[in-house]
């Protein structure tokens, strides 16, 4: 059934999306996942998570497996569709020949943009993404930071409803990849769907709504950053250098059944409950421990891509890259 | 349409960009030069303001059209679009598609909304720009040298456009495939290349066995004709030896190892018969490897039946015969001819065996191969994880 996204809220809503190369790498396992249209959806994981494949999947470069599911109202694969999706995939090729503007021309063209329209488009961006000045240089010309801004002038030539963007600040200098970010937010304000797939995790911490960390193929887990941080909001109370293991008596007298841990003169309490740190306060105390600072801390995005990458049974970090077998999910 | 023309602009500019696009369009401009360097007039050949007094090629004896039509389809064409450019053009175009494929770009093109098939085919006929573009200013040149040397305005000369763009997209077509399936534009020009030379084997080797078979027929037909002659000078023979009440050979008197009694009174007629026998075995051996050889040839590209259209269809054959250096019938018309030693009946035999090749069968077949590797090229790009 194919409905529109303004329908369904969902930009793109996918189920069971799997993907098995020959030699039986199984790239995706699974995926269920969904970006709300006019949000900006960050995608992380380790290298070989299956992050472009799922990307490229939605783009039509690879053929899924399995799939079901919509991406703008539309079946995954519908090409008609792709009109109104923009992409920059991540080690993007340019023909040597172009300019920056050919480049921007020439893609506008091939997403079925007239001429007028194209070129009218094509100037507006040149200056949005500060490439006017080279606008007539060749791309063999650019370096990789000035490649990457033509290549997201390209992915929104066709003002599309959609972007999805691989990588998009790699190699980017802190500059550029705040104009990207600030391009990003105009993407939203306009109600633009992006879907950004990135390594660097304080970028996404910056711009995203929500996000989804891949593992191995499979979504370990998504959500809004206050989603995925609920519940693991901890405090630390931080002792001045002494005895330890008489700290470590007091925290476990006074903390009860509170998980809590010690490693380098900062005890650890995972709750949000502020009601259970004071007994423990006073119990340090008690015990002549000098507390120098008390302070409620929220993980970081980086905090919950470490924990989702490292295996909780042996707190080793998985090994990068799909995983090979044929076998069922969950194995 | 619009990503269409896209395409179409790309293809240009890409061509644009390649050095040999624009080194292989002066050679042409130097060979259209020398051409035109050329002049035919009553006292023979000249070249620039040297002057060659031939009198068996000049303005007296063939028509300057003629001479310049002749230069154009038996040396420009086969000799400079045939070979050279088409070198030249498969290494600058062998790697379109490896480019085309490649990572890091095709994701880009590939994320458009156009399918896949219209696509590859869209690339592929663009792919051959680079030919249609040379042929086309090449001829364009000739065209003007010959309207004003040879004072003859022969639109025909354009026949080379189609016909030496039809002779590459048969390579083109391979040079796609194996790009396709191997991703290196280096494999895809050395497959492209030793396809071309077993194409030019197998034609050879058609030429030779077409040679052969005429060589056996006309040996056959013309050891049948001294069987005949033999046979009647036996029958004169038995009759003077009647007419002299002599006693004539019958089938009851006949030595053993005399068929008839017509062999009986001829001593010649016995091994003519032999050497007729012979003809006509080694007639059928020539004809069953011919008709082989023709098979194969049927389900491949004709590279070189296609080039030779334009020279069927420039040049009569009365007009081939004034450029042919006079080709000797043996000593004795009837006499065996050998396999290399020339011979005009063979010759003109084997011309028309080939020229009798319908167009159908020269680039009909062609094409059936070319839309075959061509779709088994395509179907892999649509069905290939980039």
């Amino acid at each position: 059934m194919v409905t529109h996204a303004a329908e369904t809220g969902w930009a793109i809503d996918l189920t069971n999306v799997s993907k098995t190369y020959r030699g039986k790498v199984r790239a995706l396992r699974g995926i269920d996942t969904r970006v709300r249209a006019g949000e900006i959806f960050g995608l992380l994981g380790p290298n070989g998570a299956g992050k472009s494949t799922l990307v490229k999947i939605l783009m039509t470069v690879i053929r899924p497996t399995t799939a079901s599911g919509t991406m703008l109202g539309q079946r995954v694969g519908h090409k008609p569709t792709l009109a109104r999706v923009g992409y920059l995939p991540e080690h993007h090729r340019f023909p040597e020949y172009l300019t920056g503007a050919q480049v921007i021309d020439y893609y506008g063209a091939l997403a079925g943009m007239p001429r007028a329209q194209r070129r009218k488009r094509r100037d507006e961006l040149l200056e949005i993404v500060g490439m006017k000045d080279w606008a007539d240089t060749k791309v063999r010309g650019y370096s990789k930071g000035m490649r990457q801004r033509v290549g997201i002038a390209q992915a929104i030539v066709n003002n599309p409803d959609l972007v999805v963007l691989d990588e998009p600040t790699d190699g980017v200098d802190p500059v550029g990849r705040r104009d990207i970010r600030a391009i990003l937010v105009r993407l939203k304000e306009q109600g633009k769907t992006v879907f950004l797939n990135s390594h660097l995790l304080s970028e996404l911490e910056m711009v995203c709504d929500r996000v989804a960390i891949l593992v191995q193929g499979t979504v370990a887990s998504q959500g809004t950053i206050d989603e995925l941080t609920c519940g693991k909001i901890r405090y630390d109370i931080e002792i001045v250098g002494g005895d330890e293991a008489a700290a470590q008596r007091s925290l476990a007298a006074a903390a009860g059944s509170t998980p809590h841990t010690i490693a380098r003169n900062t005890l650890s309490l995972a709750t949000t409950d502020a009601a259970v740190v004071q007994p423990v306060i006073d119990a340090l105390r008690a015990g002549g421990v000098i507390i120098r600072s008390i302070r409620p801390v929220r993980p970081s995005l980086e905090d919950l891509f470490m924990e989702a990458v490292t295996d909780p049974t042996t707190g080793v970090a998985l090994p990068p890259g799909a995983r090979k077998g044929a076998g069922r999910e969950g194995s | 349409m619009t990503q269409i023309l896209a395409l179409l602009t790309d293809s240009y500019r890409e061509l644009n960009s390649r050095k040999l696009f624009w080194i292989t369009m002066l050679l042409s401009g130097l060979v259209v030069g020398v051409f035109a360097a050329f002049g035919l007039n009553d006292k023979g050949i000249s070249f620039l303001w040297w002057q060659f007094d031939t009198p068996l090629l000049s303005a007296k004896t063939i028509e300057p059209r003629k001479f310049y039509i002749f230069a154009f389809a038996n040396l420009g064409i086969p000799i400079w679009l045939t070979w050279a450019a088409m070198i030249l053009a498969l290494i600058s175009t062998s790697s379109i598609f490896p480019d085309f494929i490649a990572g890091g770009a095709i994701e880009l093109t590939l994320s458009k909304p156009i399918s896949r098939m219209r696509l590859f085919l869209v690339k592929y006929v663009l792919g051959l720009l680079f030919v249609v573009l040379q042929v086309g200013v090449f001829s364009l040149a000739c065209f003007l040298v010959i309207g004003v040397r040879g004072e003859s305005w022969e639109p025909s000369l354009f026949l080379a456009v189609p016909i030496v763009t039809l002779v590459f997209s048969y390579l083109f077509g391979v040079c796609v495939l194996v790009g396709m399936m191997t991703r290196s534009t280096i494999a895809a020009l050395l497959a492209t290349l030793l396809f071309w030379l077993f194409l030019w084997g197998l034609n050879t080797t058609d030429g030779i066995f077409v040679l052969q078979r005429e060589t056996s027929i006309v040996n056959h037909e013309r050891a049948q004709k001294r069987v005949e002659r033999q046979e009647l000078a036996s029958r004169r023979r038995i009759e003077q030896l009647a007419a002299a009440g002599e006693p004539v050979p019958t089938a009851d008197t006949l030595p053993a190892n005399v068929r008839d009694e017509l062999e009986a009174v001829n001593a010649f007629l016995a091994p003519a018969r032999k050497e007729a026998a012979d003809a006509e075995e080694s007639a059928a051996f020539w004809k069953r490897w011919t008709r082989l050889i023709v098979g194969a040839k049927t389900v491949l590209p004709k590279t070189v039946d296609t080039t030779a259209l334009l020279d069927r269809w420039l040049l009569t054959p009365e007009d081939k015969a004034l450029f042919s250096p006079e080709r000797g019938e043996s000593g004795d018309p009837d006499g065996k001819v050998r396999f290399g030693q020339p011979d005009r009946e063979v010759q003109k035999r084997a011309e028309e065996a080939v020229r009798g090749r319908t167009v159908y069968w020269v680039i009909g077949t062609s094409l059936g191969f070319e839309a075959l590797v061509v779709l088994v090229a395509g179907w892999l790009f649509c069905r290939r994880d980039f």
